[in-house]
C-alpha cells in the first residue's frame, strides 16, 4: 500500500521523450564542451585534491564560482568533469549545459548515501575502495553514457589514497592524477615536480600550481582554484584557496539609478503576513 | 493457531473490534527485555538492557541502540530480527528524503515514515505485524524529540517512556523522577537508576546499553567505560 | 522549431546587508511567442509565488511551464500538510532539481530559476537548467532566450548592499536593456521586491514592438 501522498517510485521517466521528439527538441541551450581541470596528489601523510571554479554553456560562463569537488563521506571526496560522451550520446535532438554536473551531482549523491547506510550498519569508517567500486560499476553498466570522469581521494584505514575513474568505468590509483579538458595542462606541472613524501604544504602548492596551469592554458577552466586536503587529522575543504584572477572591471562608482527612472504601469505591496499565494490577485 | 478463532488472518476483527495478532505482538513485546527513553532539556537519553541468554555470548557482537542518521538514534523492546528490518528500512527513508530535500529528516517525519510502514504490516495479506515497539531519540530544529511506535502504527511523543518486560514498573519509577528541567547528565542517571529497578541480576556495563544525543546533535551509543563511570556514579 | 515559447527574461538580484534589511527581487518580461516572432500573448505570467517568501518563475516551452507550476505548487502545498512548515528556498530547489532530473531522457522544457528568503530572511537565488542542475549563486541569475545580454547589463549594474528601492531600479533597468536587445522579449515587464516585510510588485513599462 502505497502512502498516497508519498511520490512515485522514482527512477527515470520517458513519457515525454516521443512526444519532444515530435516536436522537434529544444535547440535554445547549445553546449559542445565543459571544460574542467581537476587533479588530485599523494603526500606524506594524506591527499589533495584540486578543481577549478568554472562552469560553461557553450563559450559563455555559466557560473564563475561553482563547487567541483564533492562530498563522498567524511573523509573521502571526489573532484568531478565531464566527458562530451553524455551530451551527445543521449538523443542527438538536445544539448543540455551543467548536465554533466547535474549527472556528477546525483552520482556523487548515489555513492555518498550508500556509503553512508553501510557505515551506519557496520559502524565502521568508509573506505575509499567502496567508493571507488561503487562509482565503476555504476559507470560500467551505463557503458560510458554516463559521462563522468572522476578524481577520487580518500584517507581510511589503508592510508591515503588517490584514483581516477572513467567514463566507461576503469579506473587507476595513482600517486598523483588530473582529469578534465584542463588535465593535460595540469599534468604537466605534477610530472616536472611530483616528488614522494612532500609534506601537506607542498602538495597543496603543487596541486593549486596544477589547477592554474589548467585555468590559464584551457579556456574551458578558469577563475578560481578549491582545494580539499584529506588525512589522518581530518578534512579541510579550503573554497577558494586562490583566487588568481580578481574582477578588474567594475566601474569604481558602479551605476546610479535615481528612484523613478524606472516608469511604473501600477504597483502593489503584499505583507508578508498575507494568505495569499496567487500572484495575479497580488498585482 | 489457537486461541481465538479470529486470529486465522491478522486483517480480519474480531467481534469486539480487536486485531488479534497485534495483541500478540504487543505480548511478544511485553517478553522483551526493557527498554526506556528520557527526554531532557538539552538532549536524550537512550536505555536498554541486553541481557544474554547464557554467559558464553559475546556481547560485543550485540548492539540494541542503532543510529538512523547522524542525529537520530533508535532502539527497541521485542524481537531483534523484526528490529534490524525496520532499522533497515528507516535508514533507507532518511536518505530517500535527504535526496529529495538535500536537508536531514525530522525526527516526527521519520517517526511518521517507520509507523506507516508498521501500519501497512497489520492491514496486507501474507504478512505479520512487527513484534516490536520502537523508542526513537534525536535532536532537531524543534529540540530534542523522543517518540515512541508500536507494532499497529500508532505513535506518541513523550517526554519519557519505557517498553518491554519492565515497562509498567519503569514508567511508575520515571514518572516519580522526571523533572522538566532535567538536564542530560541528570537523564542519564535517571536512566540507568530505572533499569535498575527491575534488573534481574547484577546490572553492569556489558549488559545494559546507552545512547544520548545532545545539543551537539550528534547520536552516540556509549562505550563500555563511559557506562561503567555512569554506573559507578549512579551507586 | 514549432514550439509555443514563452520567451522569458529573468534576472534575479541578491542584496545582503550586514543585518535587517535584506531582500531578492526577481522580474520578467511579459510577451508569448509562438513560431517565435509571432506575438500571441502580451500579459503572460512567467513567476509564480510559491509562499509568500518563495518564487519560481520558467522560461520556455509555456505548456511544460503549466505543467510544472502545478507540480510544483501540488508538491509544496503536501509538505506543508505533512510537517506544517513550509519549504526553504534551497530545499525548493532540492525538490525542483529531483523533480526535473526524472525526465533525464525527455525532459521538460524549461529553465526554472528559484528565488525567495529562508527563515533568517537570508536571500537565496538559484538558477537551473532542464534536467535540474542548480547553480547557486549569491549575485545574479538570467535565464531565458537573451541571457546573453543579460548576463553583460548584470555583471557592470549590479552590486552589493543595495536598499529595495535601489535595487528595484536595478532590476528594472537590466530587464529593460537586456530585453531591448531581444526581439522576442518585451511588452513590458513584471518585477517583485521580496522583503522580510513582504512583496512589492510592480508592473513595469517596456517598448511594445
Amino acid at each position: 500500500m502505497q502512502d498516497p501522498d508519498a511520490f512515485d517510485l522514482g527512477g527515470f521517466e520517458f513519457s515525454a521523450s516521443s512526444h519532444n521528439a515530435k516536436e522537434g527538441g529544444f535547440t535554445s541551450k547549445l553546449a559542445t564542451k565543459t571544460g574542467t581541470t581537476i587533479s588530485g596528489v599523494i603526500y606524506a601523510d594524506g591527499v589533495v585534491l584540486g578543481a577549478d571554479t568554472r562552469s560553461t554553456n557553450g563559450e559563455t560562463v555559466a557560473d564563475k564560482n561553482c563547487e567541483k569537488i564533492h562530498y563522498i563521506a567524511p573523509n573521502i571526496y571526489c573532484c568531478g568533469a565531464g566527458t562530451a560522451a553524455d551530451t551527445e550520446a543521449v538523443t542527438g535532438t538536445y544539448y543540455v549545459y551543467f548536465s554533466i554536473f547535474q549527472l556528477i551531482l546525483i552520482l556523487k549523491g548515489m555513492v555518498s548515501s550508500a556509503l553512508f547506510l553501510h557505515r551506519k550498519s557496520t559502524l565502521r569508517e568508509s573506505r575509499v575502495v567502496s567508493a571507488q567500486s561503487i562509482l565503476k560499476s555504476h559507470l560500467f553498466k551505463y557503458q560510458g553514457h554516463v559521462g563522468a570522469a572522476l578524481v577520487l581521494g580518500g584517507f581510511d584505514i589503508h592510508g591515503p589514497q588517490l584514483f581516477t575513474v572513467y567514463p566507461h568505468g576503469s579506473s587507476d590509483c595513482l600517486p598523483y592524477a588530473t582529469m578534465g579538458s584542463g588535465s593535460l595542462a595540469a599534468m604537466s606541472i605534477f610530472e616536472s615536480d611530483y616528488k614522494d613524501g612532500m609534506s601537506e604544504d607542498e602538495a597543496k602548492l603543487l596541486v593549486a600550481r596544477s589547477i592554474r596551469a589548467g585555468i590559464f592554458n584551457d579556456l574551458g577552466s578558469g577563475s578560481n582554484i578549491d582545494l580539499c586536503v584529506l588525512s589522518r587529522a581530518g578534512t579541510k575543504y579550503l573554497r577558494n584557496f586562490e583566487i588568481p584572477q580578481e574582477r578588474t572591471y567594475i566601474r569604481a562608482e558602479g551605476y546610479k539609478f535615481k528612484t523613478g527612472t524606472t516608469v511604473i504601469n501600477k504597483r502593489n505591496f503584499q505583507t508578508a503576513t498575507s494568505t495569499t499565494t496567487e500572484p495575479k490577485k497580488i498585482l | 493457531m489457537s486461541g481465538s478463532k479470529y486470529s486465522f488472518s491478522l486483517t480480519t476483527f474480531s467481534p469486539s473490534g480487536e486485531l488479534v495478532q497485534i495483541k500478540h505482538a504487543l505480548a511478544a513485546i511485553t517478553a522483551g527485555a526493557t527498554s526506556l527513553g528520557i527526554k531532557a532539556t538539552n538532549g536524550v537519553v537512550l536505555a536498554t538492557e541486553k541481557k544474554m541468554p547464557s554467559t558464553l555470548v559475546e556481547e560485543t557482537s550485540i548492539s540494541k541502540i542503532q543510529l538512523l542518521t547522524d542525529e537520530i538514534g533508535i532502539t527497541y523492546s521485542g524481537m531483534g530480527p523484526d528490529f534490524r528490518v525496520l532499522t533497515r528500512m528507516a535508514r533507507k527513508d532518511t536518505q530517500v528524503y535527504y535526496r529529495t530535500y538535500q536537508e536531514s529528516i525530522p525526527c516526527s517525519q521519520l517517526v511518521r515514515e517507520t509507523a506507516t510502514t508498521m501500519q501497512e504490516f497489520t492491514q496486507q495479506g501474507g504478512v505479520r505485524p512487527f513484534g516490536v515497539s520502537l523508542l526513537m531519540a534525536g535532536y532537531d530544529a524543534n529540540g530534542p524529540q523522543l517518540y515512541q511506535v508500536d507494532p499497529s502504527g500508532s505513535y506518541f511523543g513523550w517526554k519519557a517512556s519505557a517498553i518491554g518486560k519492565n515497562m509498567i514498573n519503569a514508567k511508575t519509577f520515571l514518572e516519580k523522577r522526571y523533572s522538566e528541567d532535567m538536564e542530560l547528565e541528570d537523564a542519564i542517571h535517571t536512566a540507568i537508576l530505572t533499569l535498575k529497578e527491575g534488573f534481574d541480576g547484577q546490572i553492569a556495563a556489558n549488559n545494559i546499553e546507552i545512547g544520548i544525543v545532545g545539543e551537539d546533535r550528534k547520536f552516540r551509543i556509549l562505550t563500555t567505560a563511559e557506562v561503567s563511570d555512569y554506573l559507578s556514579e549512579v551507586e | 522549431m514549432r514550439l509555443l515559447n514563452a520567451l522569458t527574461l529573468i534576472i534575479l538580484l541578491t542584496y545582503k546587508a550586514m543585518c535587517g534589511h535584506e531582500c531578492v527581487a526577481i522580474a520578467s518580461d511579459n510577451r508569448l511567442g509562438i513560431n517565435q516572432q509571432q506575438t500571441t500573448a502580451i500579459d503572460f505570467q512567467k513567476i509564480f509565488q510559491i509562499h509568500p517568501r518563495l518564487f519560481l518563475a520558467m522560461s520556455g516551452l509555456a505548456s511544460d511551464m503549466h505543467t510544472l507550476k502545478a507540480t510544483f505548487e501540488f508538491k509544496h502545498k503536501l509538505y506543508e500538510l505533512r510537517e506544517n512548515r513550509v519549504m526553504e528556498p534551497k530545499t525548493f530547489a532540492s525538490v525542483v532539481s529531483t523533480t526535473l532530473y526524472e525526465k533525464r531522457f525527455g525532459p521538460y522544457y524549461v529553465e526554472p530559476v528559484i528565488a525567495g528568503l529562508d527563515k533568517a530572511s537570508k536571500p537565496y537565488i538559484t538558477g537551473m537548467d532542464l534536467i535540474g542542475a542548480a547553480a547557486p549563486t549569491e549575485n545574479f541569475v538570467v535565464a531565458g532566450n537573451n541571457s546573453e545580454s543579460l548576463f553583460g547589463v548584470c555583471e557592470s549594474m549590479y552590486k552589493e548592499n543595495l536598499e529595495p528601492e535601489e535595487l528595484f531600479e536595478v532590476i528594472s533597468q537590466c530587464l529593460l536593456s537586456g530585453s531591448g536587445r531581444d526581439c522576442l522579449s518585451g511588452w513590458g515587464g513584471t518585477v517583485y521586491v521580496i522583503t522580510k516585510d513582504g512583496v512589492e510588485v510592480k508592473s513595469v513599462k517596456g517598448r511594445m514592438d
